[in-house]
C-alpha cells in the first residue's frame, strides 16, 4: 500500500473538490466571457479588423447639428473629433444628453459606421466625461 | 481660524497616535501587560482630538467658511443646513475624516468596556496602526483643513443629485459598517499574537462583528433606497461596482458571523474564524479603494488624484500583508475530538460559508475584473448584471435549501428522526403554499421564477415552524428575524424582477393614454421656486382596474452648480409601488417624456432589509445584557 486509508481519503477529498472548482470556475469564466461588453471609441471601430458580433459599447461627442428624431427614433453623430458613427436609438434620451456633450451608447454595430443602440448610459453630471471618452478625445487632440 | 484648530488636533492626534505606538513596541518589548492606564488615556485622547477636528470640519461647513478647499469645492452659501452639515462627508476628505474617527471610536469603545488584559493591550496596538496609516493618508494626500488665499466669495456646490436627506445618513452607517470590521480585525490579530483564539475570545468578538454587520447592512440598504428613487431607473440594485464594493464585506462578514458561532459553540474552526476577521475588513478596504481611488466612475467617485489610489492600494498590500503574516505564522492549530456526523449543525455552517465565499468571488471577479483588464491592456469593459444572475441564482437556491435546514439541526448528535419530520410538515406545505401561489396569482411560469418562490417560501416556511416550536426564543430571536428577513428579501426580488411592468411614452398636458393595462393621464403642470432650485411638476393620474393613483414626478433646475435633475414620484402600499418619473425632451418642447414604472413588493424589500438588520442588532443587545 502506498496511501494509509487517512490519505486515501484525503486525496479522494482532494480529487472531488478539483473537480467540482473547475466546474464551477468553468461556469462562472464562460458567463463573464458572455456578458462582458467592451467599449470602443469611434477611433478603435475604425482599426476593428472584424466587426464586433455581441453588444458593445461606444462612446464620444455627440455631434452638434447631428441629432434628429423620425417618429420614436432618434439619430445622432458620435464623434472623437476625427473619426464618426451614426447612432440611432429608439427609447427616451436621458436628461443629460446634450449635442456637443459626451455620451456613451450601448448596441449592435451594424457595419463601421452605422450602430443601433439600445440604451444610453445615464450620467449623474452634467460637466462628467467618461474616463473612456475622455481619453479617446485626447488622445485624437494630441495627434491633430 | 477655526480650520487651523482642527488641523492642530488633527496633527495633535496623529503625534499621540505616534507616541502611543512606540510607547505599546516598548511594553511589548520588555513583556509588560499589566497596567494599561496610560495607554488608555492615549487611546481616549487621540479620539477626542479626532471628534473635535471632525466637529470643527462640520462647523467650517455651516458657516460656509470658503478658505478653506473642501468647503469652498463642495458647498455654497445657499444650500439648506442639512446638506451644508453632510457635505462635510459628502467629499474625499471629510469622508476620510469621519473614516478615521471611526476607526478610533471603536477603539475607544472597546478599550473602555473591555477588562484590561494582553488581549486589549493588542487589540488596541494593530487599532493605533491601523489609525496611523490612514492619518498619514489624510493629513499627507488629502487634507480637509488647507486654505486658500485669497478667500473665494462663493463655493462651487454639492451635487444636487447627492442634495438628499437619505445620502446625508447613508455614508455614516455605511462607514460604521466597513470600518467596524477594523476592530474585529485587529481583535483577530491580537487573538492570534496572544495564542489566545478560543471560545472567550469568539464570546467578544460576537458583539463587534454583529454590530458593524447590522449597521452595514442598513448602510447598503439606504444606498439601495435611494438609488431607487433618485436615479430614476425604477431599479433599486444595478450591480454597480460601488454596490459591490459594499456587498462584498457584507457576504464576508456573513461568513464571519457563523464561522464564529461554532467556533464558540464547539472550539472548531479557528483558523478560519481568524482568517475571515482578517478577510472582512480586506474586502472593506478594497471597497474603499474602489470608492475612493477614482477608478471607478460613479458618483462616488470623489478623488481623481492618483496620488490617492495609490496610496490607498499601498496601505491595503501592507495591511494585508501584515495581517496575514500574523496568521501564516500564528494561526491556531487544535485537532478536534469528539463525536462526528454528518447532519450536524456545524457541518451546515460550514457549507453556508462555502457558499457566500461562492457569492463573494462572483461578486469580486465580476468587479474587479474589469479594472485589471483595463490596467493591463487598456480595454474598457463592464460586467452586465446578466453575469451575476445566470452564476448567482441557481447556487442560490441551493443555498435557501441548507439555510432552511441548517438551524433546524441539532450540535452534536445526529438527529435524523426530528429532520425527516420536518421535512414532512414544512416541505409540503411550501410546495403548496408556492403552488397556489404561482398558479393562481400569476401567469408567469418561467422555471427560475418558481425555484426562486418556491426556495424561499420554503425558507420562511421552515423559520415559521422553528419559530413556533422554538424553546429557547430569546437566544434564537435574533436570528430567527434576520433569517425570515432574507426569505422575504429573496421572494420579493423575484416577484419584483418577474413582474415589474414599465411604460415609456412623451405626453403633453391633457393627453390620455392606454399601454398595457394602465390608463394614464396627464392633468396638468405646475411650478414652485425654492431656495436653490426650481421645480416644475407634472400631475398625473394612473388607473388601473378602477383603482387611481395620484402621482406627481417633477423636474427640478439647481442654480449651484446649474444642472437638471428628475424627481420621481411614488406610491406604495403592501402590494406594489407605482412609479413615475419625467425628462425634458430635446426635441418636442411641448411634450414631456414620461416614464412609469409598476413595482410589485419594493415594500417588502425595504421590510425585509430592515428585519434582517435588527435581527443583527437585537443579537448586540443580547449579547452586551449577557456580559
Amino acid at each position: 500500500m502506498i496511501f494509509s486509508k487517512s490519505s486515501k481519503i484525503r486525496l479522494k477529498f482532494f480529487f472531488v473538490i478539483t473537480l467540482v472548482a473547475s466546474i464551477v470556475f468553468y461556469f462562472v469564466y464562460s458567463n463573464l466571457q458572455k456578458n462582458v461588453v467592451y467599449f470602443y471609441s469611434p477611433q478603435e471601430i475604425k482599426n476593428l479588423s472584424t466587426n464586433p458580433t455581441n453588444k458593445i459599447r461606444i462612446g464620444g461627442l455627440v455631434k452638434e447639428g447631428s441629432l434628429k428624431k423620425n417618429k420614436n427614433t432618434y439619430s445622432f453623430v458620435i464623434t472623437d473629433l476625427k473619426n464618426e458613427i451614426f447612432v440611432e436609438y429608439t427609447g427616451l434620451l436621458p436628461n443629460l444628453f446634450i449635442e456637443g456633450k459626451s455620451a456613451v451608447t450601448e448596441g449592435i454595430l451594424k457595419d463601421k459606421k452605422y450602430f443601433v443602440a439600445s440604451s444610453i448610459l445615464a450620467k449623474h453630471d452634467e460637466n462628467y466625461m467618461p474616463p473612456e471618452v475622455a481619453n479617446s478625445l485626447k488622445k485624437n487632440k494630441l495627434n491633430k | 481660524m477655526a480650520g487651523a484648530i482642527g488641523n492642530l488636533a488633527l496633527f495633535f492626534s496623529a503625534l499621540f497616535n505616534v507616541l502611543l505606538i512606540v510607547y505599546l513596541v516598548k511594553r511589548i518589548k520588555n513583556n509588560d501587560f499589566k497596567n494599561l492606564k496610560i495607554i488608555n488615556f492615549f487611546n481616549d485622547s487621540i479620539f477626542f482630538l479626532l471628534l473635535i477636528s471632525f466637529i470643527i470640519l462640520v462647523y467650517c461647513f455651516v458657516i460656509s467658511d470658503f478658505s478653506n478647499v473642501a468647503v469652498y469645492k463642495n458647498s455654497h452659501t445657499t444650500k439648506p443646513l442639512i446638506y451644508k452639515i453632510s457635505g462635510a462627508w459628502g467629499n474625499h476628505e471629510g469622508s476620510m475624516v469621519l473614516f478615521i474617527l471611526i476607526l478610533s471610536l471603536f477603539s475607544f469603545i472597546f478599550a473602555r468596556t473591555t477588562i484590561d488584559d494582553k488581549l486589549k493591550f493588542y487589540t488596541v496596538f494593530f487599532q493605533s496602526i491601523l489609525i496611523f496609516i490612514f492619518l498619514i493618508f489624510l493629513i499627507f494626500t488629502s487634507n480637509p483643513f488647507d486654505q486658500i488665499d485669497p478667500k473665494p466669495l462663493q463655493g462651487l456646490g454639492l451635487n444636487p443629485i447627492l442634495q438628499d436627506p437619505l445620502l446625508a445618513i447613508h455614508p455614516p452607517f455605511l462607514y460604521f459598517g466597513y470600518v467596524g470590521f477594523s476592530l474585529v480585525f485587529s481583535f483577530a490579530l491580537a487573538g492570534l499574537a496572544t495564542n489566545s483564539f478560543d471560545k472567550s475570545w469568539s464570546k467578544i468578538a460576537n458583539f463587534w462583528i454583529i454590530l458593524p454587520w447590522s449597521l452595514l447592512t442598513i448602510g447598503i440598504g439606504l444606498g439601495s433606497f435611494w438609488a431607487y428613487y433618485e436615479l430614476g431607473w425604477g431599479g433599486y440594485w444595478f450591480w454597480d461596482p460601488v454596490e459591490n464594493a459594499s456587498l462584498m464585506p457584507w457576504l464576508a462578514a456573513t461568513a464571519l458571523i457563523h464561522s464564529n458561532i461554532v467556533t464558540y459553540k464547539k472550539d472548531k474552526l479557528h483558523s478560519w474564524t481568524a482568517l475571515l476577521s482578517i478577510f472582512t475588513f480586506i474586502m472593506s478596504l478594497l471597497g474603499t479603494f474602489l470608492v475612493r481611488s477614482g477608478v471607478l466612475n460613479s458618483v462616488h467617485a470623489f478623488a481623481n488624484d492618483p496620488y490617492r489610489g495609490v496610496y490607498i492600494l499601498s496601505a491595503i498590500l501592507l495591511i494585508s500583508f501584515y495581517s496575514l503574516t500574523i496568521f501564516i505564522i500564528k494561526s491556531p492549530r487544535k485537532n478536534f475530538s469528539g463525536e462526528y456526523s454528518f447532519l450536524q449543525k456545524d457541518n451546515f455552517i460550514l457549507i453556508n460559508n462555502c457558499f457566500l465565499i461562492f457569492f463573494l468571488s462572483v461578486v469580486l471577479v465580476g468587479t474587479v475584473y474589469p479594472i485589471i483588464l483595463d490596467a493591463i491592456s487598456g480595454k474598457s469593459i463592464s460586467v452586465g448584471p446578466v453575469y451575476y444572475h445566470t452564476i448567482l441564482a441557481p447556487f442560490l437556491f441551493v443555498f435557501l435549501f441548507f439555510m432552511s435546514h441548517g438551524p433546524l439541526l441539532s450540535w452534536n448528535k445526529e438527529d435524523k428522526f426530528s429532520q425527516i419530520k420536518n421535512f414532512k410538515i414544512f416541505f409540503p406545505t411550501s410546495v403548496v403554499i408556492c403552488l397556489i401561489i404561482i398558479f393562481w396569482l400569476f401567469d408567469y411560469k418561467d422555471i427560475t421564477l418558481i425555484l426562486g418562490l418556491l426556495f424561499s417560501i420554503y425558507l420562511i416556511v421552515s423559520v415559521i415552524f422553528d419559530w413556533i416550536f422554538q424553546k429557547k426564543l430569546s437566544v434564537n430571536l435574533g436570528r430567527l428575524i434576520s433569517h425570515l428577513g432574507f426569505g422575504v428579501l429573496i421572494f420579493s426580488i423575484f416577484v419584483n424582477a418577474y413582474l415589474s411592468k414599465e411604460i415609456n411614452t412623451a405626453m403633453k398636458v391633457g393627453d390620455e393614454i392606454k399601454i398595457q393595462e394602465f390608463l394614464i393621464k396627464f392633468k396638468s403642470i405646475n411650478k414652485v421656486k425654492k431656495e436653490n432650485y426650481d421645480e416644475v411638476f407634472g400631475n398625473f393620474l394612473v388607473t388601473l382596474n378602477d383603482k387611481q393613483v395620484e402621482l406627481s414626478p417633477s423636474i427640478r433646475k439647481y442654480d449651484q452648480p446649474v444642472q437638471f435633475t428628475s424627481e420621481t414620484s411614488i406610491r406604495s402600499n403592501l402590494i406594489t409601488d407605482y412609479y413615475f418619473a419625467i425628462n425634458l425632451s430635446e426635441f418636442e418642447k411641448d411634450k414631456i417624456m414620461v416614464r412609469f414604472y409598476y413595482k410589485p413588493l419594493m415594500f417588502w424589500i425595504w421590510l425585509s432589509i430592515l428585519l434582517i438588520a435588527f435581527g443583527g442588532i437585537y443579537q448586540t443587545f443580547r449579547i452586551r445584557n449577557e456580559q
